[in-house]
């Protein structure tokens, strides 16, 4: 068989699987984990036809006649047995590594990904992304609407996902890949977009032409999105669109308030910090206070009072350890006390809201020096004119300036 | 084997009324009324696993009419069942309704729920060590009855007691939990009561599973006729036995796992609630510790069956005979060891990756035992009755079931695979296409030894041929939902899943067909079949050495093994002439090459 012949077989089968009509997946290449499904698909054939093969044969070759009796055959061939346990064990260690080594690919943490909030709940996904923008947008899909998410054609993308009820699982089956999505944690689903191709079909959208908004036909490529862990009655309508667009249609489209404004996460988390009473005990200018200073701690390791500690392992394995560990600590204070601190917060449980905790969050990021460079990504003028124009408070543009700074800091 | 008289069999059971040695067990003991007293108190394994046998398939034709209710919904895209009742599987919303409990849309995940909850707890993990364990076990072991005969009917009667928690939380309108109770949805949801039934049937069944165990194990070690030594054993037996421990050391964490569960539910004491600083995925972990293990409570009974049948239809000595003992041990011990791998995308990446390599490593003595299944049919003397048909069937459809698991056990392809349909069609083809049919192959295999008659070939092979196509369509169509996207437990689904969810549709009436088809011919075998003889195929272990339908204390004379169970090629079968089962020319002993 020629190789062309078997990329062909290949192909087809590819599509027979998993259903990829042309998408940009299929034209770049193998998704994700297919190259080793493909693989074992080709293991399981040569087996099962193998095994059939000599079952008919057998049951046709030896079957009762009247009279005749059994062959005498050895019940036991010790070379057999040894090959036949041997070779099955070299291919199962083969694919136990390719799949090791897919997944630790894909939990990988991509440089400079734009970061997205997903919240699941009972029945529906939300997402905010790093401007406190969310998306208004929805699709009809059989009898309920499904939301419409954008992400930026051909970059990485990370969600920081919890859920407010009971456990999802976040699952885009052109991905290949799915999270489970936790009420008492933050879980990162990361993934690449593929470029948009010439065959992808468009969508009327906001662009900008030469700082102008105008409303034009832009490309874009649609995602299922579905909860694949169950979660009640209608579990099977909880799905979503993930639509790729052109990064700058992107752009556009996240700062285009859904209505009205857009609050920055960590200019609500300032907010917070003041009115809610953080202040009280935390310090932002690295002074001494009750509890730890805020400035400069978000993404160090930290030593706990048990002896326990968040160390640079930890944080290098899960892109939100430190989010998780702020989080924790403003529901449950009483688990992982700061060392050198007393217990002496009280649970802020149900007393915040996600809004405000994903404001605290972003705040304490920003006020630390592990913030990445903020020099990429330009604002469009009339983003700033808009904003002021709407009279949302008189730093507002100043803000929104700054404010693309949270979208490089999925890295690390 | 024969049997010798070593007039020991008058020596003991003084006890007993004599004139019931000689009586086969199913003759009634007097009126209606005393038959039914002598059934519900008798300590006869015999009579015990014609019990179980006729509640288990009770359950599974519950279970399975609950299945047939989910494919007919699944037939369109969206939901079906929208504030309409549509048949008798669906009647259940009405009480619902009353007791203002189920919404409308939560009648599939009900049924859904009840379907894996029947199936599992109360059909297949009780299923073929109670029924065909209890009845063939001592019989091939030459025994009188299990060492605890009294332990036996008590785990039948708890059997029985949890079964009745579990029918009576179903007619509460039951839970919606999914039959694997993932916290914190399980806490949280509505219908206190049916729930905490459901917990306390899963509690109480367990008990059933540890008291069969024990006894079988007892039994294994100290009931063996004189002569039978370990590795004369038949391998239904080393099957049963494995089983048995997994039954009995893993059974006891689901038992404590779903107290835990009824006092977070009742008390909120926060072992699992995250909002009380529990974790959520705890409870994933001690419901797979039993959970996984339980999948081989399932199916090595099944292996067992498998072996019998494929060594009795082709005349042959089981190829690797210890091989295959031995790795049923093998599975017993490494199936406590993978676990996680039901938890890929809720763990870190260390777990993960250990739990990944365990359950590659526990699919090596399980592909083994195919080989080993094939290769005896060589040189055989192979002929296609009931059982030897589903025996071959067995092979096919488990097969694809094994080999179909190698992309769920590796990493990366199983984060795409897991909770899709894939994982759906993967786990029929173990369950349903491993064990049932090795189940079916049991029963027809057995059945004129239970009953004393003869079922009619010809209808059984219509049966067989429905359930193997019916199956097949249902559960093939299901790979390919899974890889293209669509998830586990859903009722209503994107358009371009249609086709293929029909065409599984379609399947599943075929498959039921098939088991009415079966059903009929049994039935017409109970009352009309001929009378069967002593060995109908020619076996060699002990249960066909006696009497068509066996005497109440099984032997009419002690048994002694004088001859290992699959020598076919040396010894003319008990009750058979050579004409029946010609054996092969007298060759010098050859050495094994």
């Amino acid at each position: 068989m020629s190789t062309v012949t078997l990329a062909g077989i290949n192909d087809l089968l590819i599509r027979l699987f998993f259903r990829d009509n042309a998408s940009s997946e299929v034209a770049s290449g193998l998704a994700g984990s297919d190259g080793l499904y493909l693989f074992i698909w080709w293991v399981g054939v040569f087996f099962f036809v193998l095994l059939m093969g000599l079952m008919f044969w057998f049951c046709w070759k030896y079957r009762r006649r009247p009279g005749v009796a059994p062959e005498r055959s050895s019940s036991h061939n010790t070379a057999l047995e040894i090959t036949w346990s041997v070779v099955p064990t070299l291919i199962l260690v083969v694919i136990f590594f390719w799949g090791f080594d897919g997944y630790l690919r894909s939990q990988m943490p991509a440089g400079h990904a734009e970061q997205i909030d997903t919240t699941a709940l009972m029945w529906n996904w939300e997402m905010t992304y790093d401007n406190g923008g969310f998306s208004a947008e929805t699709v009809t899909m059989g009898n309920k609407d499904a939301p419409v998410f954008y992400v930026p054609a051909g970059q990485p993308v990370q969600l920081r996902m919890s859920s407010k009820d009971v456990i999802h699982s976040f699952w885009v089956p052109d991905f290949r890949t799915k999270l489970d999505v936790m009420p008492n944690r933050y879980t990162p689903y990361q993934f690449t977009t593929e470029p948009l191709a010439s065959g992808d079909p468009r969508v009327k959208t906001m662009d900008i032409t030469k700082g102008e908004l105008v409303l034009k036909d832009a490309q874009y490529r649609d995602h299922w999105i579905f909860c694949a862990e169950y979660c009640g009655d209608s579990h099977s309508e909880m799905v979503g669109v993930l639509r790729v667009v052109e990064p700058s249609v992107f752009k556009t489209w996240k700062e285009t308030p859904a209505y009205g404004v857009i609050d920055p996460p960590d200019e609500v988390g300032e907010i917070v910090y003041k009115a809610k009473g953080c202040a009280v005990c935390h310090s932002v200018d690295g002074s001494n206070n009750t509890g730890p200073t805020w400035l400069n701690a978000y993404g160090k390791p930290v030593r706990f009072a048990d002896g326990t500690e968040l160390s640079q392992a930890d944080l290098d394995a899960d892109p939100f350890a430190w989010d998780n560990y702020i989080r924790e600590s403003i529901i449950l204070p009483h688990v992982k006390i700061h060392e050198g601190y007393a217990n002496a917060m009280a649970s802020y449980d149900g007393r915040l809201s996600d809004v405000e905790m994903r404001g605290l969050i972003a705040y304490i990021r920003s006020l630390s020096d592990t913030k990445p460079d903020t020099d990429e990504i330009p604002l469009y003028d009339f983003l700033n004119e808009q904003t002021e124009g709407e009279e949302v408070g008189g730093d507002t543009a100043e803000e929104t300036a700054d404010e693309p700074a949270p979208a490089a800091e999925g890295e690390g | 084997m024969t049997t010798v008289d070593r007039g020991l069999d008058h020596a003991h059971d003084g006890a007993h009324d004599h004139g019931h040695h000689d009586v086969p067990y199913l003759t009634p003991k007097g009126g209606p009324i005393a038959t039914v007293w002598d059934w519900m108190t008798t300590v006869d394994h015999k009579k015990i696993g014609v019990m179980y046998l006729f509640a288990v398939l009770f359950m599974f034709f519950i279970g399975g009419v609950l299945a047939l209710a989910l494919r007919i919904e699944l037939l369109e895209p969206t939901r079906v069942v929208d504030g309409e009742l549509q048949g008798a599987a669906f009647a259940m919303l009405a009480g619902g309704e009353a007791a203002g409990v189920a919404s409308v849309g939560s009648v599939y995940n009900r049924i859904m729920t009840l379907h894996g909850a029947v199936m599992v707890f109360m059909f297949i993990v009780p299923g073929i060590p109670a029924s065909l364990g209890n009845f063939f076990l001592p019989l091939q072991l030459g025994a009188k009855d299990v060492a605890f005969p009294k332990l036996n009917l008590t785990s039948w009667y708890v059997y029985l007691f949890g079964s009745l928690f579990g029918v009576s939380s179903m007619l509460m309108t039951g839970v919606d939990t999914g039959w694997t109770f993932y916290t914190p949805y399980s806490t949280t949801t509505d219908g206190q009561a049916q729930i905490v039934l459901m917990i306390l049937a899963v509690f109480i069944l367990g008990f059933s599973s540890i008291f069969t165990g024990l006894n079988f194990i007892v039994t294994t070690h100290k009931l063996r006729a004189p002569g039978l030594g370990w590795f004369d054993l038949p391998l239904f037996i080393w099957a049963i036995y494995a089983t048995s421990i997994i039954q009995v050391l893993a059974t006891p964490v689901i038992g404590v796992t779903f107290l835990l569960l009824l006092f977070e539910r009742l008390f909120q004491i926060g072992i699992f609630d995250p909002g009380l600083g529990g974790d959520p995925v705890l409870f994933q972990h001690f419901f797979w510790f039993y959970s996984h293990p339980v999948v081989y409570v399932m199916i090595l009974p099944a292996m067992g069956i498998i072996s019998e049948v494929l060594a009795v239809f082709s005349r042959k000595k089981l190829f690797g005979y210890r091989a295959i003992a031995f790795s049923s041990l093998a599975i017993a011990g490494v199936s406590f060891l993978v676990w996680g791998h039901h938890m890929f995308t809720s763990q870190g990446e260390l777990a993960a990756m250990i739990f990944s390599f365990l359950t590659f490593l526990v699919a090596i003595p399980t592909a083994v035992k195919v080989f080993n299944w094939i290769a005896t049919l060589y040189k055989g003397s192979i002929s296609f009755q009931t059982p030897m048909m589903y025996a071959l069937a067995f092979l096919f459809l488990f097969s694809i079931g094994g080999l179909t698991g190698l992309p769920l056990g590796a990493l990366s392809t199983d984060l795409h695979l897991h909770d899709s349909y894939f994982v759906v069609a993967h786990f029929h083809y173990v369950m349903f296409g491993g064990t049932v049919i090795a189940f079916l192959s049991g029963i027809h295999y057995w059945w004129p030894k239970m009953f004393g008659r003869m079922y009619d070939e010809r209808w059984s092979h219509v049966g067989f041929w429905l359930v193997f196509v019916g199956f097949n369509l249902t559960f093939f169509t299901q790979f390919f939902l899974g890889t293209q996207g669509m998830p586990r437990r859903y009722v209503s689904y994107i358009d371009e899943f249609t086709l293929l969810h029909q065409i599984s549709t379609y399947g599943s009436w075929i498959l039921g067909l098939g088991f009415i088809v079966h059903l009929f011919v049994l039935l017409h075998s109970l009352v009309a079949g001929p009378k069967a003889p002593q060995n109908p195929w020619g076996a060699l272990t002990m249960e066909w050495e006696t009497d068509p339908i066996p005497v109440e204390h099984n032997f009419r004379h002690e048994p002694v093994a004088t001859h290992g169970p699959y020598d076919f090629e040396d010894v003319v079968p008990p009750g058979c002439t050579e004409e029946q089962f010609p054996l092969p020319p007298k060759e010098e002993v050859r050495t094994a090459h």
